[in-house]
């Protein structure tokens, strides 16, 4: 899918709080025609604030929100931007079909009915009372109406909470075809498989701030993408014996973490986390090292995500235990 | 616009409890009164049972379609959401409430038609013009209490709306004339009360003309009750 120049969106230094509580801080954030943006985020990170911002439904106290270089109202009345919502209420006592309807007709550049309900794949639920769906079924209803017009960009927050695991691929299948059409996506989730295998870009927000932001394996690199995990036996010789120094294991290139610990035995077990496995392997070898039970495993964008924000936190209790002590 | 309060409309006529409450409700209410009252029963001043309780048993019956048709839904609505992802699409903010307004406004000619019939049935006796005239007094005097409903449903958590509407309501029903005339010595402060000077629209079928006072109260009520209502949508939409 071509990645186009111009913004779609763009959030410029922004802030927002909640009584004492800092739900987005100093966000800066471009988004560009075509691409499909993973937001993730542990509970409580600013994803939904982020995105009732970007849409429109709450003003920021700091910074600037444009999309399609105006505000975000002025881009959903033209008619460019679908959303659904988490707490995206439906209306009760009507139809499946005239609930879509509705949304349909009051795009400025609306599609047909049957081919929203057909592209959400609810075209069998069109008779249904709104009020008698399951949770995954209203799901699709709000898909629904996130893509009753011609939008430029759809904004998704958590899309497929609620619905099972074939209803979940069949959704990511419609998405994709959304964003094979030149639409911009951008979606928030808990499901990081779904990020990986979706999204071009990943961009990881954790305590209001943006603190990761490329493609799932570049996140991945960044976290230390793969982790070696082997035994050093004091018998293999002198670097694991009595001239043992972690320091070495840590140079080894590549190595973001590093996880020793001894048995009264003598034997070492040591797990490194490492952007470069592949020269990390051979670089211990070099050093004389004879590892044995050696393990190469590739981290999932799970792993790294809790690698990232756990990192995070470390940085943020120690600057503010540095700032404790200035005092 | 059109297609949100034509589903407005036709929603509402399919929500079988609302119409229950809000047109069977008055009218059994109504056949009860004159049958306790008897056939040639008078309230005060010598107005007909059966006359004056036409009258009160069409605005109550048209108060309460409007107060919990337009709070309660707008409160529940705001709860679940719904009137965030409506905020997402290309309609004015307004639209919303003139949807809620005008299915009001259709449910309560029923209330207020089928009170008229029995009325008629039982031999309550106006002229074509006044028939006509009553019911489209009564008919606008809603949109009152619609703009007071909207200012309620924005102002109360879903939680609370029901109790918070029922007071309202009842207080005014109460001291306004609805369930027995309102009495020499609290009638200076009744005509602060919305649902009295409702009622007293019909004061023309009784043979007192056309009353000005209530006309210019109601009218003032439904200025402040709008302004109201549009300060508290604007401070929901600030929370979304």
């Amino acid at each position: 899918m071509a990645t186009g120049t111009g913004e779609v969106a763009a959030f410029r230094n922004v802030s927002k709080s909640y009584g004492r509580v800092k739900a987005v801080n100093g966000l800066d954030l471009v988004l560009r025609p075509g691409e499909t943006v993973a937001l993730l985020g542990p509970n409580g990170a600013g994803k939904s604030s982020s995105l009732d911002l970007l849409l429109g439904l709450r003003e920021p106290d700091s910074g600037t929100v444009e999309l399609f270089g105006g505000t975000p109202r002025a881009a959903i009345t033209a008619g460019r931007v679908g959303a659904m919502l988490q707490s995206g209420g439906l209306m009760s006592d009507v139809k499946v079909r005239e609930i879509v309807e509705l949304a349909c007709r009051v795009h400025p550049r609306g599609h047909g009915v049957d081919r929203v309900l057909a592209t959400a794949g609810i075209t069998e639920l069109a008779d249904r009372r709104v009020d008698k769906l399951s949770g995954g079924q209203e799901q699709r209803v709000r898909f629904a109406l996130a893509v009753a017009g011609a939008n430029d960009l759809i904004v998704l927050d958590e899309p497929t909470t609620g619905m099972d695991v074939s209803v979940r691929r069949q959704f990511w299948d419609a998405m994709r075809a959304q964003a094979d059409a030149g639409r911009t996506v951008l979606f928030a989730t808990h499901y990081l498989e779904e990020a990986d295998s979706v999204a071009d870009r990943v961009l990881v927000l954790h305590r209001g701030r943006l603190i990761a932001d490329g493609s799932s394996a570049e996140i991945k690199a960044r976290a230390g993408a793969r982790r070696i995990g082997f035994e050093l036996h004091p018998a293999d010789g002198a670097p694991a014996g009595p001239d043992f120094d972690e320091a070495v294991l840590r140079a080894l290139p590549g190595t973001v973490g590093l996880d020793v610990s001894t048995r009264a035995d003598g034997v070492r077990t040591v797990r490194i986390r490492s952007a470069d496995a592949d020269a990390g392997v051979a670089a211990l070898y070099a050093a004389g090292y004879h590892p044995r039970g050696l393990e190469v495993t590739s981290l999932g964008l799970e792993q790294a995500f809790l690698t990232i924000t756990g990192e995070q936190d470390r940085t943020e209790s120690r600057t503010e235990s540095e700032e404790e002590y200035v005092r | 616009m059109t297609t949100l309060v034509r589903l407005e409309i036709l929603r509402t006529l399919r929500n079988k409890r609302y119409l229950m409450f809000t047109v069977l409700y008055p009218a059994l209410l109504y056949v009860f009164f004159i049958s306790a009252y008897g056939n040639g029963g008078t309230v005060a001043n010598g107005v007909a049972a059966k006359s004056y309780f036409m009258v009160s048993m069409a605005t109550f019956g048209a108060v309460g379609a409007v107060l919990t048709g337009s709070a309660q839904r707008i409160s529940l609505e705001r709860k679940s959401g719904w009137t965030r992802q409506l905020r997402l699409t290309a309609l004015p903010g307004r639209a919303y409430t003139l949807g809620k307004i005008a299915a009001c406004a259709v449910t309560t000619l029923p209330a207020i038609v089928v009170v008229f019939a029995i009325g008629a049935v039982e031999g309550v006796d106006l002229t074509a013009v006044q028939w006509l005239g009553l019911a489209a007094a009564l008919w606008l005097g809603s949109f009152v209490f619609a703009a007071l409903g909207v200012a309620l449903g924005y102002a109360a958590e879903p939680d609370a709306v029901q109790p918070v509407v029922m007071i309202v309501y009842m207080l005014m029903a109460l001291f306004g004339g609805t369930w027995f005339p309102v009495s020499d010595s609290l009638r200076t402060y009744a005509r602060f009360n919305p649902v009295y000077d409702y009622n007293q629209l019909a004061s023309f079928v009784h043979g007192e003309g056309v009353a000005a006072l209530p006309i210019v109260a109601l009218a003032a009520f439904l200025v402040l009750f709008t302004a109201a209502a549009a300060a508290l949508y604007r401070k929901d939409a600030r929370r979304a």
